[in-house]
């Protein structure tokens, strides 16, 4: 996969959860994955479609979860409900929308779908033959990681 | 009377986000819809004096919605609130008569700024 492709993703990655969590993230070094991986406790799953096709995951653990989504919301929270979910999901649509405006002034446009939500840690989740990338960020709350896999649509 | 504004997104948490800087500032939200479909359906009973629309939603997007809510109400009055802003979809968001464009994550103050340059004080 081109890394003109994932550089967009780390850089939004980077800026957003600073952004939402007032805290800046440090980032590990990316890393090749097979096109077939395993999923995290909880994963959000956001599709691209246009010039670069594709899929972006977004897992981290169920602790890790519940502290960003507590962070975003103001106040701690007791179960992982609808909103603290829809918070999850509202970041990871944050650092996808980025993401692409950063792709589209590099000549890439493209459009994302809305998020999908996905728990369960023994999933295997496949983007077919796209190979992937993963970005892995540290945050206080925990481990926070973006596995992006796309490819251009010719 | 405070003003009426509606927000529309697809995501609980920016609503509650939304509404709670939105009633801060001292205007009221009086309707909340999920998706672009649920927006239209909603102006049409309400005609909101104010719409916030979001982008990337299910069932129906938010640039369809403007466009639809504008042929049917010429006057209305829509500004967008999105995480996706590149050039291509601020364009073509205000050429469907969106009047602002504000992109995710926001301050609080950028969302009441606008709020006021387009339909003034509360």
């Amino acid at each position: 996969m081109k890394v003109e492709y994932v550089n967009p993703f780390v850089s939004s990655g980077h800026k957003i959860l600073e952004t939402v969590l007032q805290e800046a993230p440090d980032r590990g070094p990316l890393a090749m994955l097979p096109s077939t991986f395993t999923s995290e406790q909880l994963n959000v799953a956001v599709g691209v479609t246009g010039d670069v096709q594709g899929s972006v995951i977004y897992g981290m653990s169920l602790v890790t979860a519940d502290k960003v989504a507590s962070t975003m919301i103001g106040q701690p929270i007791k179960t992982f409900d609808q909103l603290a979910a829809s918070a999850i999901a509202e970041l990871c649509n944050m650092i996808s929308g980025n993401a692409l405006t950063l792709l589209s002034e590099a000549g890439f446009v493209c459009d994302i779908t809305p998020p999908t939500l996905i728990r369960g840690s023994n999933c295997k989740i496949s983007t077919l033959s796209i190979p992937t990338i993963v970005v892995p960020f540290k945050l206080t709350q925990g481990d926070f990681k973006i596995t992006v896999g796309l490819k251009s649509r010719k | 009377m405070a003003k009426q504004i509606m927000i529309t997104d697809d995501a609980l948490f920016m609503r509650v986000m939304l509404k709670t800087i939105l009633v801060g500032g001292g205007y009221s939200v009086s309707w909340e819809a999920n998706n672009g479909q649920e927006a239209v359906s909603l102006y049409r009973q309400h005609k909101p004096d104010l719409v916030l629309m979001d982008i990337t939603m299910p069932l129906m997007d938010g640039i369809t919605a403007v466009k639809q809510i504008k042929s049917e109400f010429p006057d209305c009055k829509i500004v967008m609130c999105t995480a996706m802003g590149q050039k291509t979809m601020v364009v073509e968001a205000i050429r469907a008569g969106a009047k602002d464009f504000i992109v995710k994550p926001f301050q609080p103050e950028r969302v009441l700024d606008s709020v006021h340059k387009v339909i003034g004080a509360p």
